[in-house]
């Protein structure tokens, strides 16, 4: 049988781990508990066929386990906040401040005119500018962003979608200044458009040319950038937007399994691209549905990869995720409170395999966070990390009956909806016809209404509530900026070869025009001579339309 | 009764819209008519939908830091197009220190995270059918003094002040023995405590005799305390109980009023008038 070569055997995983500890050494040569018991790598029953079939070994398929074969024994996951605010200066300063502070990667928030394609000075984004996130205009603004990061070093994860090309062409663009070469440059973009449509809002076009834009990234990124992620296919905000951990796992694969399928619809070959997909999920209360969520998202993706998608090199295999701690669950009273919250979704992340975190903080139902809230978030991933002992030995939950029955229940519940979405016609259809949609509405309500009738507690809202509430400090963005930030983009503009930005732009519409072309290099070009996120994304509005909701 | 139309909006470039939608089916379940816009609604393409499909009142929803400009911009907008008697209410994430800005510029309500949608519809239901609405109270009734013995104290106010003492009763289930004095309208009452553990009692050994509380004529006791309690505002009786005069009395937690504890008292049609 051709398939004994992937099938998870002690053997294999033991080669693996020797391979693996080549490159990254563990942390310590012997972990121990408190008490000096040795701590093993991995935990496992007396094989049998079920184990391995299952459940397998860290790092071999189908990954329940985990996707490395010494997962946090050598390496941490990447302890990545998002940030930014304000302008293109103050959030470089908040990156070098939080680099300094032992962050280990970069990731960027944008604001909404940015994520929707409007520059600062466009009549819509008025109100918005610097809110959510840091404004970009011009390749200038991307330039002050990013100033000494060493771009060769950091990896930057930049929360962009619909104009997610226009975003990471500039990102190439400094690079390029820089002096690193595009194929050293390390990062992810999110790039997900169909979770736009179901549940986060900042879509621009419909979602045919959407599509079309994320296979262009994809081939370009596989021929000239090959160590960036080309998508975060994000459960995040479908779970934010009130679903259950079952519907966050089956849209979210739902999703990834058409861009995969209009991937090989362009030509591209899956194992080309598959290895580049990384996906993002939400980290919320419920601790041990959390951890079998995380464990058989891994096993799901990567039967269907292997089995439905015939994919080849096992990276294509591999469910990378990156994970957010849970912003809906998080309440203005008692906001200290939150801080424990957070702490134990962190720790169902970890506990669930993920490659990297965010912990929000305590203060984001109330405003942006505050730097000290800012800290605390990071370091309470630090004490996970290095004081928990959680990360010493992998998958620590694994053979729980309780977690194994989870898992395997999930993946049941899940497969269920993912068959009920290929009876519509795959994702993309399901999305236009508002499925997903109506689907999460029905269970945010149904918890809203057990939140209001106490069968649902959440402690400082409905229950334990305190005498004084606390007023916290809170960050406020400077009002003053908006201004500011439309006189720097009209100022971009009257500096730049106005010539040059003109060609630009009539080459790209051109460009649209012809489906078969790849837009990516045009949109590349277009940066580099200083044209702005909204005048690139209104040359699309106006060949591609837009997308107006279901 | 005609059904209540509600506009629910989300202003600007925000696409958080879990809270515009939970609401929107909330109010539905409460027997309204609710449009919702749809996401990037400009404050313009607002005010014309709301006069447009005839609302009774707008709610507009923002999480994204744009409220304190979108907001207000609606209000103008209202008032531009001769309609801003159509009352607007706003949710979201809204840090506390920008409500009494945005009540300012014409906003009748803001309810931030973790707000009911239970006393949001209740908020409406009382805004648009003001039949239905519970009045403010009309007067005080009374203001209660906490002394240790009443005869001790009566000569200050029937001979001193030359007040007319209407009479005295016990309330057992307090523990407390009451005199009033009429005023005007309203009355003094001096209250004695009969036991160690009635509260008159506790509040003479914590802080001595003084004003122990005051009391507001009012009607519909008991829906006024179900929509205090909807608004989240502390209570001591969440259901009414006997007090003085056959009336019905609730008390409210001083920590609603800066420390001053009130009682709502209902008395009987025609009596203490």
């Amino acid at each position: 049988m051709s398939d004994n070569t992937f099938q998870s055997n002690k053997g294999n995983w033991e080669a693996s781990v020797n391979k693996t500890l080549d490159r990254f050494p563990e942390r310590k040569d012997q972990f121990t508990t408190t008490s000096d018991i040795e701590v093993n790598r991995l935990y496992h029953p007396d094989e049998d066929e079920t184990y391995e079939e299952k459940l397998g070994y860290p790092g071999e398929y189908p990954y329940t386990r985990g996707i490395q074969p010494t997962m946090y024994r050598s390496r941490f996951w990447t302890m990545r906040q998002y940030a930014g605010f304000g302008s293109a200066k103050e959030t470089n300063e908040r990156f070098r401040y939080l680099l300094d502070q032992g962050q280990t990667g970069l990731s960027v928030a944008f604001d909404l005119p940015t994520q929707i394609g409007y520059d600062s000075d466009d009549v819509m984004a008025e109100g918005e500018v610097g809110k959510v996130g840091v404004a970009i205009d011009s390749l200038h603004d991307m330039e002050l962003l990013l100033d000494q990061i060493p771009l060769d070093k950091v990896s930057t994860s930049m929360t962009i979608n619909a104009p997610a090309s226009v975003l990471l062409c500039m990102y190439l663009a400094v690079g390029e200044k820089q002096g690193v070469p595009l194929e050293k440059l390390t990062g992810t973009i999110q790039n997900d458009i169909l979770k736009e449509y179901i549940a986060r809002g900042t879509y621009i076009f419909p979602p045919k040319p959407s599509m079309r834009l994320i296979t262009n990234i994809f081939e370009f990124c596989h021929e000239q950038v090959p160590k960036f992620n080309t998508i975060s296919i994000s459960g995040y905000h479908i779970r934010e937007a009130g679903s259950t951990a079952v519907q966050e796992v089956a849209f979210t694969l739902a999703d990834g399994m058409a861009y995969v399928d209009a991937a090989l619809e362009a030509g591209l070959d899956i194992d080309a691209f598959a290895p580049r997909l990384a996906f993002f999920f939400n980290a919320h209360n419920n601790f041990l549905e959390e951890v079998a969520k995380f464990r058989a998202a891994r096993r799901i993706w990567a039967r269907i990869m292997k089995e439905h998608y015939q994919a080849k090199n096992p990276k294509s295999w591999k469910l990378r995720f990156h994970t957010q701690t849970g912003g809906s669950t998080l309440t203005a009273q008692q906001p200290d409170n939150n801080v424990v919250r957070v702490t134990m979704q962190a720790l169902a992340a970890v506990l669930g395999g993920t490659q990297s975190l965010h912990t929000n903080s305590r203060d984001e139902a109330l405003s942006l966070p505050t730097e000290e809230s800012a800290r605390i978030a990071l370091r309470t991933q630090q004490i996970i990390a290095h004081e928990s002992g959680v990360a010493d030995t992998a998958d620590p939950l694994g053979g729980s009956y309780y977690v194994e029955s989870l898992t395997d229940r999930i993946e049941e519940e899940v497969n269920k909806y993912l068959d009920q979405i290929n009876d519509i016609g795959g994702a993309v259809k399901a999305v236009e016809e508002g499925y997903m949609q109506r689907e999460i509405q029905r269970t945010a309500y149904e918890t809203q209404k057990n939140i209001e009738n106490d069968e649902e507690i959440i402690v400082g809202l409905n229950a334990f509530k305190s005498e004084e509430e606390i007023e916290p400090d809170l960050l406020k963005v400077d009002e003053t900026l908006e201004a500011e930030q439309i006189n720097s983009v009209e100022k971009a503009r009257s500096e730049r070869d106005q010539d040059a930005v003109d060609n630009a732009l009539v080459t790209l519409r051109k460009k649209a025009q012809d489906s078969s072309a790849n837009l990516i290099p045009h949109i590349l070009h277009a940066v580099k001579v200083y044209a702005t996120v909204g005048e690139i994304c209104n040359v699309l509005r106006d060949e591609f339309g837009e997308y107006t909701g279901v | 009764m005609e059904q209540i139309r509600v506009l629910i909006a989300k202003p600007g470039l925000d696409g958080h819209d879990r809270g515009a939608l939970v609401i929107a089916q909330a109010l539905r379940d409460h027997g309204m008519e609710v449009i919702y816009t749809g996401l990037r609604q400009s404050p313009v393409q607002i005010v014309q939908a709301a006069i447009q499909e005839d609302v009774d009142v707008i709610g507009l929803s923002s999480l994204s830091g744009a409220h304190n400009t979108l907001f207000p911009k609606v209000m103008e907008e209202l008032k531009n197009k001769n309609a801003a008697d159509i009352p607007v209410v706003g949710g979201g994430v809204i840090p506390a220190e920008d409500i009494p800005y945005l009540l300012k510029e014409g906003v009748r309500k803001i309810f931030t995270s973790g707000s009911s949608t239970e006393a949001l519809a209740l908020y409406i239901k009382q805004l648009i059918q003001p039949e239905d609405q519970i009045k403010a109270p009309e007067k005080i009734a009374h203001i209660g003094i906490a002394v240790k013995e009443i005869d001790n104290a009566l000569p200050f106010y029937t001979d001193t002040l030359g007040l007319t003492l209407e009479g005295v009763e016990t309330v057992e289930s307090e523990g407390v023995k009451t005199a009033f004095l009429k005023i005007g309208e309203s009355r003094i009452e001096l209250l004695e405590p009969l036991r160690d553990d009635s509260p008159i009692q506790q509040f003479l050994t914590k802080k001595g005799e003084g004003i122990h509380h005051i009391a507001l004529e009012a009607d519909n006791l008991q829906d006024r305390l179900n929509t205090m309690k909807m608004e989240g505002v502390p209570l001591i009786n969440e259901e009414p109980k006997a007090g003085a005069h056959d009336s019905q009395v609730a008390f409210v937690h001083p920590k609603a009023a800066n420390g001053v504890l009130f009682e709502l008292c209902q008395h009987p049609e025609g009596s203490e008038q």
